[in-house]
């Protein structure tokens, strides 16, 4: 009955599903803001809010101070943070049809990661980075991200196919390498950068302010769209890239447009809140499981179900140990890594 | 009209495909014939521009097609490969939508629900793909690029078949030649790679005979589909018997023990 709908009225019905998604995504937002080591009540979180329309009585200053300068913009780094992982993760699958594929495995992570521990290390030293200023780590990053996860694809392609096997083992492999790297450059690192660079690892968004959410805004945007803008590609790749070509693909623009997006999104993401796992895998799964594998759906969805997994993951970090916090990080891959096995052992499965 | 001109496609210097040259007619089915390792699939590759052919020049509608862009390729020829298999969970009638990309929406809901119901899909369209055996996902994948070509054009359009029955039950093979032979009212060029002698026998125009990358018989049935070239080209006897009040030819592969006073390798 309901597949019968689904089918019949597919379109509307998608809209409906992602219309809900994002439903929810404002109502945790809400809750999350309100919830924490010192609780607000919703009255007042929506009098903050709203500010002029309805009045400001009985909101303290310090109340107005969590909820603008701390709270607002933490939970909006978690969303546009967990919207990235998400929405990178659907489309890499999409592109390497690989369900197993997340961005930690092309190496976004790890080359973002290790771009960023050099950065802190060494930034202060090398005058070609401190010169880069204030988007010079999350700059840096980026282009970490970048670099490898074009020489993981270049190691597990030939003459224009992706092997999965080999990209998995370049994966693998370069991750190995980068974590060797970050190694080394913690060995010469002195306290500051050390206790910097364990911070930045631990994947955490308690450091927002406006200006990284305005930073991973001005990243995203137009990624995400170019991303989303590849929803009819992905669905064809998903036959396969001869096929998809067939069909009038631009394969290699679709590769392209997807790599550098993911890696922009990602790389900013990573550069911001340290690695966050399981995100990118764990999400498209969820709506391909729930709604199939549309990538009209699963693309966009990815994005708000990535959000409301963050926001939610954030919100259970800040609430779990109060007054202290738990590095978000954990909360991900304790909910990510038995997923991740449960996925495996159901690998079959899903592929049909 | 789709023109290959000695085109020659090579793997670490052996040619795979050597110096053929072909030409398909809007309102033809021409089918490729051969044994394993002959080329058929490359130089199907090589028409679709899945292959970039080092020598020669392959020629859509006047125009040559490196010139083409990917997405007016499509406009004009599909291309039904070998075997897909999916990743994702997508549905059955989700994979025969795919054929509209080229397209734009508009329309398309009636275009491959009549497809469907032509292919024999329709009954099936909710299911996922993974589920179906090997001869219903040949005959989504038959589904899906008909819709590509289906709707009525002012230029001639071209459908590339990789053994398009390979897994299909005897009935549903006619049923998918007869489909494509039907194509042939709609100004579409059919090339149809197929194994089965007597199939390219029955509904084929043209035929072309490849052996070892390159062309060693090429025209009608009757003048190819002999037992000489046959017998030379697969290195096995084989039987021709021609077709007499309309009934195609009946072409029989013989035992290996079967001495065959007609049979020589040349």
């Amino acid at each position: 009955m309901i597949s019968k709908l689904a089918i019949s009225n597919k379109v509307s019905h998608q809209r409906l599903v992602l219309g809900a998604m994002a439903f929810l995504l404002l109502v945790l937002g809400v809750l999350s803001l309100s919830m924490g080591a010192f609780p607000i009540p919703l009255s007042k979180v929506m009098q903050v809010i709203f500010g002029e329309w309805m009045g400001s009585d009985g909101v303290s200053l310090q109340e107005k101070n969590v909820l603008l300068q701390i709270r607002l913009p933490r939970l909006l780094l978690a969303m546009l943070v967990g919207g990235a992982l998400g929405i990178a993760g659907a489309a890499l699958q999409g592109l390497f049809r690989n369900p197993l594929v997340e961005p930690g495995l092309i190496g976004v992570s790890s080359g973002s990661a290790l771009f960023a521990v050099i950065f802190i290390v060494f930034g202060s030293s090398l005058p070609f980075l401190s010169a880069l200023g204030k988007f010079g780590l999350v700059g840096f990053a980026f282009i970490g991200g970048l670099l490898n996860t074009f020489l993981v694809y270049r190691l597990s392609s030939q003459a224009g196919k992706t092997d999965i096997s080999l990209l998995i083992l370049a994966g693998v492999a370069l991750n190995a390498l980068a974590g060797a790297l970050i190694g080394l450059s913690i060995f010469y690192a002195d306290d500051a950068a050390l206790r910097n660079f364990t911070f930045w690892s631990l994947g955490d968004v308690g450091g927002a302010n406006w200006e990284k959410v305005l930073l991973m805004l001005g990243f995203s945007i137009l990624p995400v769209g170019l991303i989303i803008g590849q929803h009819r590609a992905l669905n064809a790749l998903a036959i396969g890239e001869s096929e998809a070509f067939h069909m009038g693909v631009d394969v290699q623009k679709t590769k392209l447009l997807i790599l550098v997006g993911s890696a922009l999104v990602v790389g900013t993401a990573v550069a911001l809140t340290g690695t966050i796992g399981f995100v990118g895998l764990v999400v498209p799964h969820l709506l391909r499981i729930l709604f199939g594998a549309d990538h009209r759906l699963v693309i966009p969805g990815s994005f708000l179900a990535g959000a409301i997994l963050l926001t939610m993951a954030d919100l259970l970090a800040r609430t779990i140990v109060a007054p202290a916090e738990m590095p978000i990080g954990i909360i991900t891959a304790i909910l990510g890594a038995p997923f991740f096995i449960w996925l495996l052992i159901n690998v079959k499965q899903i592929r049909t | 009209m789709l023109i290959a001109r000695n085109i020659q496609y090579l793997v670490q210097g052996r040619a795979i495909v050597n110096k053929v040259s072909l030409q398909l007619n809007p309102g033809e089915l021409t089918a490729i014939v051969g044994p394993n390792g002959a080329g058929k699939s490359s130089l199907l590759k090589v028409l679709a521009g899945d292959y970039k052919a080092q020598a020669g020049e392959i020629i859509y509608n006047g125009k040559a097609i490196e010139n083409h862009r990917p997405k007016d390729l499509a406009k004009i020829r599909a291309v039904m490969p070998q075997h897909s298999q999916l990743t994702f969970p997508f549905k059955v009638k989700e994979v025969v939508e795919l054929g509209l990309l080229s397209l734009g929406m508009a329309g398309g809901e009636q275009l491959v629900k009549e497809v469907m119901i032509e292919t024999q899909t329709w009954g099936f369209r909710d299911r996922l793909y993974g589920a179906l055996s090997g001869g219903e996902k040949q005959r989504v994948q038959l589904a899906r690029v008909l819709v590509q070509v289906w709707a009525g054009s002012d230029q001639p359009k071209f459908l590339l078949l990789d053994e398009p029955t390979s897994s299909m039950d005897i009935a549903h093979q006619h049923q998918v030649l007869h489909i494509a032979s039907q194509l042939k009212r709609k100004k579409i060029a059919v090339l149809a790679v197929l194994h089965d002698l007597n199939m390219a026998a029955a509904y084929a125009d043209q035929v072309i005979l490849l052996k070892e990358g390159k062309v060693y018989q090429q025209g009608a049935v009757a003048e190819v589909m002999a037992s000489q070239h046959l017998e030379h080209v697969f290195e096995h006897p084989i039987l021709v018997r021609n077709g007499y009040d309309g009934m195609p030819h009946f072409i029989q592969s013989l035992p290996v023990h079967h001495q065959s006073h007609t049979f020589k390798i040349a």
